[in-house]
C-alpha cells in the first residue's frame, strides 16, 4: 500500500480513503467546538457558567485542598467502590436470576409480573424505605445502585435465554443432551454476547445512580458529593469538575467492560 | 426366517405415520436399512422430507409407527444419532476443534478417546490449519465441513443428513460429496441422506428412495448399482437420473 496503490485507485476508493481521513478528524473537531461554544457560553453568561480555565484550577485546588479530606481521585475511587459492591450482586444474583427466568418457563410466568412491576419503580423511589431499613450509610447507597442497575442485567439475560436457536437445542436433543448439559453447554455460551450486553448496561447503569444516591443521601466521599456540595455553596466550577470526572469515568468503565467481552467472548468480533 | 432377515437390518422403519393436527405428513412409511448403507431419500419439495428427518432423531414423536435400530425402539438414550442439518448449525462460541469435539463430549466419551477421534477427523477433513478458527470466520462450506465432521467423529448407528450442500455451488458440492463417500467408506457408517436434487442422490447413494407428494409415501425404491467414483455424464448414469426424474413427475 504504498505509492504504486495510491496512482491505480477508483473513484470509489479515493472517497473511501477520504472518508477514513474525515473520521478520524470529526472527533477532534467535535471536541475543538464543545470548548468553543463553553468559552463563548462563559463570556456571555457573566458570571454564571465558569470557564475552562476556572474548571481546571478547581480542579487542581480540590487536589491541594482535598474536599472532607479526600482528592478527586479519592472521591472517584468511593464511588466506584459502591459501583463495585453493587455490580458484585448484579453480576451473580441477577445473572444467576435472569437464566433463572429466561430458562425456565415455569418461573418466567411467576416472576415476571413481579420484576416487571419492581423494575417500573425508579431507584430513587426507594430512598425513604431504604434509609428507614437502613439508615443513610455505605449499605443504603450500595442498595440503592443495586435497585437501579438490576433490572438492565435481568432483563438482557432473561431475554438472551428465552430466545435460544432452537436448531442449537436440536443438535443437543440429537446428541441426547442432559438437562443440564442444554442449560450450560448449549443456552448459556449461545446467550454469553446478550450477558455481556447486560453486563455493560448494568455497569452504565450503576454509574449514573451511584451519583443520584450520593447526592441525595448523607456521606462524605463519592463524586456524587462533590457535585452537592458544589451547589450548596455555589462552587460551579467544582460542580462542573466533578460532571467532567464522571464523564471520564463513565467512558473509561465503557472501555473496560468492551474490552472483557472481547477477551471473553472472541467468536463475537466480526473480523477475519 | 422372517427373524434371520430382521437381524441383518440395522435400522428398521415400520408404519411412520405423522399427523400435525389435521395435517397428514407422513403416510405408513416402511423400510430397512443395512449396515453402513448409504441411503438417499428423494422427494417434491415440501413433501415432508424435514419431517421425516426429525420423527428419525425423535425431535417429534412419530402419530404411528416405530423406528428399530439394531431390533430395538430408537432411543437416543440408548443409540447414538447424529444430524447433519440444512443450515449450518455449528456452534458459534466453539472453535473449529471444540465443535469436533462436542458431541461427544456431550456423550461423555473418554477424554483420549476424543483427542484420538478428532485429530483423526481433522486430517482426514484437512483441517490442520482452521483448528483455532470460529466458524464466523470460515466460508460457509468450510463451517457445514465441520457439521459433517462433528457428526461422522460420533460413529454414529446412524447418521441423518438433512441437504446438507442445499446452499452450494455445483463444484463445491462436487467436492464435497466426494469428501462424504470418503468418510463413510473410510467410517463404514449408516447414512441416510435427504435431498431435493436426483444427481446427487444418484451420485451417492447405494439405494434411493423416492417420496410421494404429501402425505408421503414411498413411491419406489431404485437401486443404485454403478461403480465408484461414478461419472455423471455416464450414460448408464444418465439414464438412472431420468428414471428417477419420471418417478418424481408423474403421479
Amino acid at each position: 500500500m504504498s505509492k504504486v496503490a495510491k496512482e491505480n485507485l477508483s473513484a470509489a476508493e479515493i472517497r473511501e480513503q477520504r472518508m477514513k481521513i474525515l473520521y478520524k478528524i470529526l472527533p477532534i473537531v467535535s471536541i475543538i467546538t464543545i470548548i468553543t461554544l463553553w468559552l463563548i457560553a462563559t463570556n456571555s453568561s457573566s458570571g454564571n457558567f465558569p470557564s475552562p480555565a476556572d474548571v481546571w484550577e478547581r480542579t487542581v485546588r480540590l487536589f491541594t485542598h482535598p474536599v472532607k479530606k479526600r482528592n478527586l481521585i479519592l472521591h472517584i475511587l468511593a464511588s466506584l467502590q459502591r459501583v463495585g459492591l453493587a455490580l458484585l450482586f448484579d453480576w451473580t444474583f441477577g445473572i444467576a436470576f435472569g437464566i433463572m427466568i429466561g430458562w425456565y418457563p415455569k418461573l418466567r410466568a411467576f416472576f415476571s409480573p413481579l420484576f416487571d412491576a419492581f423494575r417500573a419503580i425508579p431507584p430513587l423511589a426507594w430512598i425513604p424505605l431504604i434509609t428507614l431499613w437502613n439508615g443513610t450509610g455505605e449499605l443504603s447507597k450500595v442498595i440503592i445502585v443495586i435497585f437501579g442497575s438490576l433490572q438492565s442485567i435481568v432483563i438482557n439475560v432473561k431475554a438472551g435465554l428465552s430466545t435460544v436457536d432452537k436448531m442449537y437445542l436440536d443438535v443437543g436433543t440429537v446428541f441426547n443432551a442432559t438437562p443440564a448439559q442444554r442449560l450450560f453447554k448449549i443456552a448459556i455460551p449461545s446467550s454469553l454476547d446478550a450477558i455481556f450486553a447486560g453486563v455493560r448496561t448494568s455497569t452504565s447503569a450503576a454509574w449514573m445512580v451511584v451519583l443520584a444516591a450520593e447526592m441525595l443521601g448523607a456521606g462524605n466521599a463519592g463524586v456524587g458529593l462533590l457535585i452537592s456540595r458544589g451547589m450548596d455553596s455555589m462552587d460551579m466550577p467544582l460542580v462542573l469538575t466533578g460532571m467532567i470526572a464522571i464523564g471520564l469515568v463513565g467512558a473509561l468503565l465503557a472501555i473496560i467492560t468492551q474490552f472483557a467481552e472481547r477477551l471473553i467472548c472472541p467468536w463475537t468480533r466480526k473480523t477475519k | 426366517m422372517e427373524n434371520m432377515e430382521k437381524q441383518e437390518y440395522k435400522v428398521r422403519v415400520e408404519h411412520l405415520t405423522k399427523y400435525f393436527g389435521n395435517l397428514h405428513v407422513l403416510d405408513d412409511v416402511s423400510f430397512n436399512i443395512k449396515k453402513g448403507e448409504f441411503l438417499c431419500v428423494v422427494g417434491p419439495t415440501g413433501c415432508g422430507k424435514t419431517t421425516f428427518l426429525n420423527l428419525l432423531t425423535r425431535i417429534y414423536m412419530p402419530t404411528k409407527g416405530q423406528l428399530y435400530i439394531d431390533n430395538e425402539p430408537a432411543d437416543p438414550k440408548k443409540h447414538n444419532l447424529a444430524v447433519v442439518f440444512q443450515e449450518p448449525s455449528s456452534m458459534p462460541w466453539l472453535t473449529v476443534e471444540q465443535n469436533l469435539r462436542f458431541g461427544m463430549e456431550i456423550k461423555k466419551l473418554p477424554k483420549d478417546e476424543i483427542d484420538r477421534r478428532v485429530e483423526n477427523m481433522i486430517s482426514l477433513l484437512g483441517l490442520e490449519e482452521f483448528r483455532d478458527k470460529y466458524p464466523h470466520q470460515l466460508s460457509v462450506s468450510t463451517a457445514q465441513r465441520i457439521i459433517i465432521g462433528r457428526a461422522f467423529a460420533m460413529q454414529p448407528d446412524l447418521l441423518l443428513m438433512d441437504e446438507p450442500y442445499g446452499q452450494m455451488d455445483i463444484k463445491l458440492r462436487f467436492y464435497l460429496e466426494d469428501e462424504v463417500i470418503r468418510l463413510w467408506k473410510e467410517t463404514g457408517t449408516t447414512v441416510i441422506f435427504i435431498t431435493h436434487n436426483i444427481e446427487e442422490a444418484v451420485y451417492l447413494a447405494e439405494r434411493v428412495l423416492i417420496l410421494t407428494n404429501k402425505p408421503a409415501k414411498i413411491k419406489e425404491e431404485v437401486k443404485i448399482d454403478l461403480p465408484r467414483p461414478r461419472d455423471v455424464t455416464a450414460p448408464e448414469f444418465i439414464k438412472l437420473r431420468n428414471y428417477v426424474t419420471d418417478q418424481i413427475k408423474w403421479w
